[in-house]
């Protein structure tokens, strides 16, 4: 018991495709929509992503709930690291744009905060497992 | 911490896998427990205590006082 089963997996699995579907179809659709149309539309367009996000993060927090404490352990550790990792890259990054040595447009770098949350959480979870092997 | 639950479950026949599910937790748990990386919490050392039929300051231990 404890760890995630092949259900859960799978769902983590469709809710990753689903993201770079509707992230797709949300640029295509927000490129063929006309500045004259409707801010609502505009904003449904805009957040189609966050459906399967909101399903892949309840997904993960499932997993999290079933596991037992070693596991809910290193899980704690590797979102500390991962948002101590992303939150000292993203220092950096606005560091550097200030003093003019890289250039970056603000939409880009905020559109990578998840996923380079996300996935610094995966990473970190695998070494800080390696450590209660 | 050290611990005698290896010895403890190895007196029973169980495998890691088998104490594991007695207790509800993971086999790696159970490995990390063994090997002395991850200290449990209170509640599962007293299931552990339970299960083992033993009390919980005769299983798990500091070095020092073992010796």
């Amino acid at each position: 018991m404890a760890t995630a089963s092949p259900h859960q997996l799978r769902r983590s699995l469709f809710a990753a495709l689903a993201y770079l579907a509707t992230t797709w179809l949300s640029v295509w659709l927000s490129k063929k929509l006309s500045v004259d149309a409707s801010i609502w539309l505009r904003v449904v367009t805009g957040l189609l992503p966050l459906l399967p996000i909101s399903y892949g993060v309840r997904v993960v927090v499932q997993i999290i709930l079933a596991g037992d404490e070693l596991q809910r352990r290193i899980d704690l550790e590797a979102i500390a690291v991962a948002s101590v990792a992303v939150g000292l890259g993203a220092l950096t990054l606005s560091l550097l744009l200030v003093a003019n040595v890289v250039t970056l447009s603000g939409r880009q770098a905020l559109l990578w905060v998840f996923p380079a949350l996300w996935m610094g959480y995966a990473l970190a979870r695998v070494w800080v497992a390696r450590r209660y092997r | 911490m050290k611990s005698r639950v290896r010895e403890l479950r190895e007196a029973q026949g169980w495998s890691q896998a088998t104490l594991a599910d007695h207790l509800g937790v993971s086999r790696q748990t159970v490995n990390a427990i063994e090997t002395g990386k991850y200290d449990p919490s209170l509640p599962l050392a007293l299931r552990l205590g339970r299960l083992f039929k033993q009390p919980v300051e005769s299983i798990f231990f500091h070095e020092e006082e073992h010796s």
